[in-house]
C-alpha cells in the first residue's frame, strides 16, 4: 500500500489536501461519534420528514392501486408516445443508483481513500433507487403477476421462451443482477457494523435484533482473511456491472430505428449521465445528513468538493454526448435525424424541457470550475437539485420528444401526463424517502468498520510500526 | 455439538491486547513456539495478521472464479437451449443462434453467479450465521468489534488451559480469560 504524505499538520499550508478524518479520533470515539445517531431517539425533524415521505408513499399506493384498476389507460401513455412516465422514471431511478456503485466499488478499486466516508450512503440510495426502478417497467406491463410469466426463463405451460435477442430481455437480467449485487455488496460490508452496533448497544432487544442481522460475525483474523477477498472481488465485479447496467438500458433505445433513438453514442452517453444524476442525489442528501446526523468530520468539504469535481467531470462527458448527438444528426445527412434534434427537440411542442435540459445539465455544473461554489455548501445543494431536474428532462426529452413525431405525420401525437403519472412519480420519491430516513434511523450512514481502518491505516503511515510482523504484502 | 457422549464444553484461552501491534507481535510469537488453534479478533482487518497466523492462500478468489465461469456456461447453454434448439423463432430471418446478441446475459449471468457466490460461498466458508462462540462468553469481547484487539486460542481436551494463558501473558496481553462453551 503506498504510503501518502503526513495528514495532519499544525497549521494549514495550501497546498497540503485537508484531512480525510478531521480531529484526534480513537476507534472508540468513531464508534460512539457515529452511531450516535442511531442510539439517538429522532427528533421533531425526522419525525417530520418522515410523515412528508409516508404521504408520498400513499400517494404511490393510490397511483398503483388506480393503475391496477383502471388499467395503463389511466397514464397518459398513447400511440405513438408508449413509453412516457414510465420508463422516464425507470431510466432516471436507475441512473441515481449508479453512483452508489461507482462510489463504493469503482472508487475502491482505484483506493481513493475519500469514498470510505461515503460509500455505505451511496450504496443505500443505490438499493432504494433501483427498488423505485424496478416499480416502473413491473407496472408497465400492466398485470404484474403476470410478468414472470413473460420476462422470466422458466418452463412454463405456454411451451414458450424469452426471446433473449430483444434488448428488453437483457434489461431484465441487468437490473435484476444488479440489484442482487448491489444488495449482497451493501449487506457483506455492513456485517461487521452490525456486529459492533449489536455489541455496542444499550439494551437487550436491540442487542439480540443487530446481533440476528450480524450473523454472528466475530472479527475472527481467519474470516477477515476471506471476507477481503469477497469484498475485493465483489467490486471487482459490480464495476463492470454498473458500466453493462446503463449500457444495456440505452440498448432499449440505441437499438431501434427511431431517430432520437438510433445513436451510437448512447451507451457511454447514458453511463456518464448515471453518474452525473447519481453524484448529484448523493450530494443532494448528504449536505442535510452530515449536518443532522453529526457526520461532519468524516464526510469533511473534501468529500463534498471530490464529488464536485465528479459532478463537473460527468457533466462535461453528458455535454459531449449531446453535441455527439447533434454533430451526427447534421453530418449523417438523414432528414428525419436532423429534423429532430434541430427542429422537433429546439423548437417543437417539448422545446422548453429541451432547453431547461441544456441549462441544468450544461450550464449550472460549470459553476463547480470554482473553489469558492465547490465550497459552498447551499451553491451545491441547488445545483444538485438542478442536476436531478436537467436529467429528468434528459429522459423526457430523449423518450417522449422522439416518440410523439416519428417518420410518418400522421402519426404524430402531443403527450400529456395524467394525475396518476405525476402521483405514482412523486410516490416513488416517497417511497424513496421513507426508506431513506428508515435507513437513517437504523444503520450507521458512514461504514464505521472501514473508517477505523481508514483511521488506523492513516496512523500508520504516519509512525510506521518498527516491528510489525510480516509487514510489506501488497 | 453434543453427542451421545455428554456434553464436553470446548475450552478457549481469550487474550486482549492493547494494540494491533502487539497483537501481531504475540501471534507471531505464540504461533512460531508451536500453539494450534490460534484465532485473532479485531474491528477490523489488520494488515499482516493473515501471516502471522500462518494462514494459507485465501479459497474465495478461487471459488468466485469458479462460480462465475459456471454463470457464464449456465447463460449461454440456457440462450443456446431455448432460442436455438428447444423452440426456434423465425424473425426477419435472422439466425436462431446469434452469438453477439447472448453476450449481454452471459455477462450479467457471470456476474451474478460470481456475486452471488462472494456472499453465500464465504458464508459457507466462514460458518456463518452462527450465533453463538465460545469466545462471547467473555464480557469484555464485545469491545472486539468496537476497538479491542484479541487472540483466542481453543485447548484440547485434555490438556491444561494455564500453560497457554501464561504465554499470552507472557506475550503481552493486557487480560486473558479461560472460557468455556456453555451447554444449551
Amino acid at each position: 500500500m503506498a504510503s501518502t504524505s503526513s495528514v495532519t499538520v499544525s497549521k494549514r499550508d495550501p497546498l497540503e489536501t485537508p484531512p480525510l478524518i478531521e480531529g484526534a479520533q480513537t476507534d472508540s470515539s468513531l464508534n460512539s461519534s457515529l452511531f450516535a445517531h442511531v442510539w439517538a431517539i429522532p427528533g421533531r425533524g425526522w419525525w417530520t420528514l418522515f410523515a412528508i415521505a409516508l404521504a408520498g408513499l400513499g400517494l404511490l399506493g393510490v397511483g398503483l392501486t388506480v393503475t391496477l384498476y383502471k388499467g395503463i389507460g389511466a397514464w397518459g401513455n398513447n400511440i405513438p408516445v408508449g413509453w412516457a412516465y414510465d420508463i422516464i422514471n425507470f431510466v432516471w431511478w436507475i441512473g441515481i443508483g449508479h453512483a452508489g456503485t461507482l462510489i463504493s466499488a469503482i472508487l475502491l478499486l482505484l483506493q481513493q481513500k475519500w469514498r470510505t466516508s461515503i460509500n455505505r450512503f451511496a450504496e443505500a440510495m443505490t438499493l432504494f433507487a433501483v427498488m423505485c426502478a424496478l416499480l416502473f417497467p413491473l407496472f408497465h406491463t400492466g398485470r404484474p403477476w403476470f410478468a414472470a410469466y413473460w420476462l422470466l426463463p422458466y418452463p412454463s405451460v405456454q411451451g414458450i421462451w424469452p426471446q433473449f435477442k430483444s434488448p428488453l430481455v437483457w434489461d431484465v437480467f441487468a437490473v435484476s443482477t444488479y440489484f442482487t449485487i448491489s444488495l449482497l455488496f451493501w449487506f457483506l460490508g455492513l456485517i461487521p457494523d452490525l456486529a459492533a452496533l449489536r455489541d455496542s448497544s444499550q439494551s437487550p432487544v436491540k442487542r439480540r435484533v443487530y446481533g440476528i442481522f450480524a450473523l454472528g460475525w466475530r472479527g475472527s483474523g481467519r474470516h477477515w482473511a476471506e471476507y477481503k477477498w469477497s469484498y475485493l472481488l465483489l467490486a471487482g465485479l459490480s464495476t463492470p456491472l454498473v458500466l453493462s447496467v446503463h449500457t444495456i438500458v440505452s440498448f432499449d433505445f440505441a437499438v431501434s430505428v427511431l431517430p432520437g433513438w438510433h445513436t451510437t453514442v448512447f451507451p457511454p452517453y447514458f453511463v456518464a449521465g448515471a453518474v452525473f444524476s447519481g453524484f448529484a442525489m448523493v450530494v443532494s442528501w448528504m449536505i442535510p445528513a452530515r449536518q443532522f446526523l453529526g457526520l461532519k468530520h468524516v464526510v469533511t468539504l473534501r468529500h463534498i468538493e471530490n464529488m464536485c469535481k465528479v459532478i463537473l467531470a460527468t457533466g462535461l462527458l453528458v455535454t459531449y454526448g449531446y453535441v455527439m448527438e447533434h454533430f451526427i444528426a447534421w453530418y449523417s445527412g438523414n432528414p428525419y435525424e436532423s429534423d429532430m434534434f434541430f427542429k422537433v427537440r429546439q423548437r417543437g411542442p417539448f422545446a422548453p424541457i429541451y432547453w431547461l435540459m441544456i441549462f441544468c445539465n450544461v450550464v449550472v455544473p460549470q459553476i463547480f470550475w470554482f473553489k469558492k461554489a465547490r465550497t459552498n455548501l447551499l451553491v451545491i445543494w441547488v445545483a444538485a437539485l438542478l442536476v436531478n431536474v436537467g436529467m429528468w428532462c434528459e429522459r423526457f426529452n430523449i423518450i417522449v420528444t422522439s416518440l410523439h413525431r416519428d417518420f410518418l405525420p400522421s402519426k404524430w401525437e402531443l403527450y400529456a401526463p395524467t394525475w396518476v403519472d405525476w402521483s405514482v412519480f412523486a410516490g416513488t420519491i416517497g417511497l424513496f424517502s421513507t426508506l431513506f430516513l428508515l435507513f437513517m434511523k437504523f444503520v450507521p450512514a458512514v461504514a464505521v468498520t472501514e473508517v477505523k481502518e481508514l483511521r488506523h491505516e492513516l496512523a500508520h503511515d504516519e509512525h510506521p510500526a518498527v516491528s510489525v510482523a510480516g509487514g510489506g504484502g501488497h | 455439538m453434543s453427542d451421545g457422549g455428554g456434553f464436553r464444553p470446548r475450552r478457549f484461552v481469550l487474550g486482549q491486547f492493547a494494540t494491533s501491534d502487539a497483537l501481531l507481535a504475540a501471534t507471531q510469537a505464540m504461533r512460531e513456539s508451536g500453539h494450534q488453534k490460534l484465532d485473532t479478533h479485531t474491528p477490523y482487518p489488520v494488515h499482516g495478521l493473515e501471516k502471522a497466523l500462518g494462514l494459507g492462500r485465501a479459497k474465495m478468489p478461487t471459488i468466485i472464479l469458479l462460480a462465475a465461469l459456471t454463470g457464464a456456461c449456465v447463460a449461454y447453454a440456457m440462450i443456446w437451449y431455448m432460442n436455438a434448439y428447444d423452440f426456434p423463432i423465425n424473425v426477419a430471418n435472422r439466425p436462431p443462434h446469434s452469438p453477439p446478441a447472448n453476450i449481454p446475459i452471459t455477462f450479467e449471468l457471470t456476474v451474478l453467479f460470481g456475486g452471488s457466490s462472494a456472499f453465500f460461498a464465504l458464508m459457507g466458508l466462514l460458518g456463518l450465521p452462527l450465533p453463538y462462540h465460545p469466545v462471547f462468553e467473555a464480557e469484555s469481547f464485545r469491545r472486539a468489534s468496537i476497538d479491542g484487539f484479541f487472540l483466542s486460542a481453543e485447548i484440547p481436551s485434555g490438556a491444561s488451559p494455564a500453560e497457554v494463558a501464561a504465554a499470552m501473558k507472557q506475550h503481552g496481553s493486557t487480560d486473558v480469560q479461560i472460557l468455556e462453551e456453555s451447554e444449551r
